[in-house]
């Protein structure tokens, strides 16, 4: 089992860039999401609308909590197994 | 023998690029999910700050009676421009709708903050920036950009002088 995740990666090559491309399409969406609410807030806030700047902090808030948590799900950078003693000679 | 020490040496081209190229897209994408989350949390302290904004700092109305001027020195269909000074200079607009008919507004449009007038021919106040239309009766956006009505002020005519005051009630 100690090999397990290794065996997945090399049968699924695609397998992190799709994770990859997902994480940042949903984070693209969360900022869009946060810059709607930063809009809507200010737009409320001048015109003495305060209860609508408190949900929009609160939303954005939340939005942010979950950004930081789908960083958990960001792949790390892919492990070189190749020996020292390879072919080429730069590496 | 020195030959062999030379090809040894690490090539100046690896200081260039220390990232090898298969590492390289997982590197910069992790950046750049960084950096979004970077952003967010940025977003995030803009609507605190509007919340601190709105509540330790909120907008004070204007206190007491203002003279702006004199009647006579306003024909019917006119605007007068005058600034009313107190913490802040804020500009407004005074409007000779029609005989004892006047409005007063902010001149700053309510888009981005250009300097809005009265246009007499086709009866609107008009931000010339954007093509923004409000009605000079209530203020209310008619045409445009503008998110919010002009802010309005109420005029109070006293002895042939024109003061204005804060609204007494908020015309919805």
């Amino acid at each position: 089992m100690g090999d397990f995740r290794q065996a997945q990666n090399e049968a699924h090559p695609n397998k992190t860039n799709t994770l990859m491309v997902g994480i940042i399409f949903l984070l693209i969406g969360i900022l869009g999401i946060q810059i709607w609410l930063l809009y809507s807030a200010l737009n409320n806030a001048l015109d003495d609308n305060r209860g609508i700047a408190v949900a929009a902090f609160l939303g954005s808030s939340v939005l942010f909590v979950m950004a930081l948590w789908l960083l958990r799900y960001v792949p790390q950078a892919r492990k070189l197994t190749r020996k020292k003693t390879s072919q080429s000679k730069y590496e | 023998m020195s030959s062999t020490t030379d090809n040894e040496k690490i090539p100046n081209w690896k200081s260039d690029f220390p990232i090898r190229q298969d590492e390289a897209t997982h590197v910069s994408r992790r950046e750049f999910a960084k950096f979004l989350c970077l952003l967010s949390g940025g977003m995030a302290l803009g609507n605190a700050g509007i919340v601190i904004k709105a509540f330790a700092f909120p907008h004070q109305p204007l206190m007491g009676e203002h003279l702006v001027c004199s009647a006579s020195e306003v024909p019917v269909g006119e605007m007068k421009q005058f600034v009313i000074t107190g913490g802040l200079e804020v500009p407004y607009i005074l409007i000779h709708l029609e005989e004892n008919e006047w409005r007063a507004f902010e001149q700053k449009c309510t888009h981005l903050s250009c300097a809005v007038h009265y246009r007499p021919d086709i009866k609107k106040i008009e931000c010339p920036c954007h093509k923004g239309y409000f009605d000079p009766d209530t203020g209310v956006v008619l045409q445009g950009p503008p998110p919010r009505p002009l802010p309005q002020l109420e005029v109070v005519v006293k002895e042939d002088k024109i003061y204005v005051k804060a609204m007494e009630e908020k015309i919805v």
